[in-house]
């Protein structure tokens, strides 16, 4: 080792003492190279977290700002359009979760526009804007608006709960002693009667002679069917058959439709008689109009004899009877 | 019979464990006190006038320059495998929304940096440490003594200044690299997916990660390029040569370990 290094020290002075051509220029390129990649990185990431970009303020109003971080993402339709830059605890107790809104992208939110708190199972809480109706006014810089908060992780307790639940109710269900384990030995006995002699009808009865009363009293339904049958046979051909009590209804019918059109006719002819008994009627009323007439013509014809004879009384001396008759 | 040896043997041991830990301490305590020397000199504008500045100028662009592109290529590489194992890993366990900010964190943030900063010390601040050695035994720092010059102005400066700038070039050249062939092994040649990585970028590096970035950075540059030199500035005699550089390579990473793990739980505690 002393040999080695003893060696290598004229080397390392004439090697120290190597001059480099254009020493300062290519120094001042290095020194101009790695200033320029430190001050791209700085400036790419300046651009990155978005200070080179005009932005409006939206503040989230939540109950509760559990998983939301600073510098996480708003989304709209999936694109991040903003990013959370504060949160803060409000006077009502209430988080404000202080978003910046890139210009640019603000057009998306609209004053109907929702904003949505998701906190899935897998992965960061995320923050969700939707805006349905695009033709509403823009949302001004500063909106304070409530966020809706969706959270996939505070259903697994109820989920939890509820499913223990059920376990516990098929638990139950499954028991040695349970209903339901009775209940089908029961369906087992009963499936075994039924493939046995006398079948549903024995267990339907419960006992072989009641089933064997059922079968007699079928066929004894038989016989009185076919009974039946032969009556209404008989009934068919009294009321439909060639003398039966059908066809002669429907010439008693047929008759008393003549029957019916002779009445038409008689009802006629009393019609002509009534018309002229109207006209007699009227030949009387013109009767009864002249009669007044005459009446007055022979009142004054009655008056002029009554005259005439006055005259003749006073001609005629010895005429004692004044007295005169109407005939 | 046995517990003499063990009663001869304790003063033995406590006296070799103190002179042990002597040892430590006065190296540290020298590593320190150089590097505080150093950081001195480097604030004074007198380290940079005339022929100082020439002998900078030089060691900065000889320790610098020729590692660029071997070690560009090999931070390339390194970038490419590593994206495509942790994007192919990520599909098959279907969570590649994340596996491009992993690919960030664990290459940019992590690895890359350190992966610098021993490049660094293999390639250029442990033979600038032989090299020292060397002098130092051929005489020249008396020499320079007697001359009226400083040989940690003289040739422990440069070589750590020069250090120094070879590890923040090269870390933040292997950043660069690495956010590209990240881009690439993902995207691949096309521009589409430029807005959606400068967002991931963007929030993978929030103003409190860049800042331990930062630091770890600095200070694992400062590390790599003072802990070899300064231990080999001048010799121990009752430690071996090999010991004594031996000795600074163990100090050296244990520093950079500490670094490393200080940023770790800076960034996720």
């Amino acid at each position: 080792m002393t040999n080695r290094s003893d060696t290598p020290a004229p080397d390392t002075d004439t090697a120290l003492l190597r001059p480099v051509a254009h020493l300062e220029l290519k120094a001042a390129a290095l020194l101009l190279f790695t200033l320029a990649l430190i001050l791209g990185s700085a400036l790419y990431l300046l651009y990155a977290r978005g200070a080179f970009e005009p932005t409006q303020t939206l503040v989230l109003v939540a109950d509760d700002s559990e998983g939301v971080v600073v510098g996480m993402d708003m989304t709209f339709s999936g694109f991040p359009i903003g990013r959370v830059r504060r949160i803060e605890l409000a006077d009502e107790g209430n988080a404000r979760i202080v978003i910046d809104v890139a210009r640019k992208d603000a057009h998306w939110l609209r004053v109907s526009s929702v904003f949505t708190l998701v906190r899935g199972i897998v992965g960061g809480t995320a923050i969700r804007a939707y805006t349905g109706m695009l033709d509403d006014p823009a949302l001004p810089d500063g909106a304070v608006r409530p966020v809706l908060r969706g959270d996939a992780t505070a259903e697994i307790p109820q989920l939890m709960a509820t499913a223990r639940e059920l376990l516990a109710n098929l638990q139950a269900l499954t028991a040695q002693d349970a209903a339901l384990a009775s209940s089908l030995g029961q369906v087992r006995q009963l499936t075994e009667r039924l493939n046995g002699p006398g079948g549903a009808l024995q267990v339907l009865m419960g006992n072989a002679q009641d089933a064997r009363k059922i079968v007699l009293a079928l066929e004894r339904a038989n016989t009185v069917l076919a009974r039946l049958d032969g009556l209404a046979a008989k009934a068919d051909t009294q009321v439909f058959g060639a003398k039966g009590l059908l066809p002669e209804m429907q010439a008693t019918v047929a008759q008393l439709g003549g029957l019916l059109s002779d009445t038409r006719a008689s009802l006629k002819k009393v019609d002509a008689v009534l018309a002229e008994a109207q006209a007699v009627g009227a030949n009387v009323r013109e009767g009864t109009a002249d009669l007044g007439a005459l009446r007055a013509e022979v009142e004054a014809n009655l008056r002029k004899i009554d005259q005439l004879v006055g005259d003749i009384q006073r001609k005629w001396p010895f005429a004692s009877d004044t007295e005169l008759r109407l005939p | 019979m046995h517990p003499m040896p063990h009663r001869r043997a304790s003063p033995d041991l406590l006296a070799r464990l103190w002179r042990s830990v002597q040892r430590r301490a006065r190296a540290w305590g020298r590593i320190v006190y150089l590097g505080a020397v150093v950081l001195v000199l480097v604030l004074s504008p007198s380290s940079y006038a005339g022929a100082a500045r020439r002998r900078l100028l030089r060691q900065l662009y000889l320790e610098t320059a020729p590692i660029l592109p071997g070690f560009t290529v090999l931070a390339a590489l390194l970038s490419l495998v590593l994206t495509r194992i942790v994007v192919v890993t990520a599909l098959s366990y279907g969570l590649t929304a994340y596996a491009l900010e992993m690919v960030i964190r664990v290459l940019v943030l992590e690895l890359i940096p350190l992966t610098a900063a021993l490049f660094v010390a293999l390639r250029c601040t442990i033979p600038a440490g032989a090299q020292l050695a060397a002098l130092r035994r051929a005489g020249r720092f008396d020499a320079l003594r007697r001359a009226g010059a400083d040989p940690v102005r003289v040739e422990l400066l440069p070589r750590v200044v020069a250090g120094v700038f070879a590890c923040i070039t090269l870390a933040a050249l292997s950043c660069v690299v690495a956010l590209a062939m990240a881009y690439l092994g993902v995207y691949g040649f096309n521009l589409a997916g430029l807005p959606s990585y400068t967002r991931m970028f963007g929030h993978v590096f929030s103003p409190a990660v860049t800042l331990v970035f930062g630091i770890k950075t600095l200070l694992s540059s400062l590390a790599v390029a003072l802990i070899p030199t300064a231990s080999r500035m001048d010799g121990d005699a009752g430690v071996p040569e090999q010991e004594s550089e031996l000795g600074g390579l163990a100090r050296m990473f244990a520093v950079l370990l500490l670094i490393e793990v200080a940023s770790l739980v800076g960034n996720y505690y």
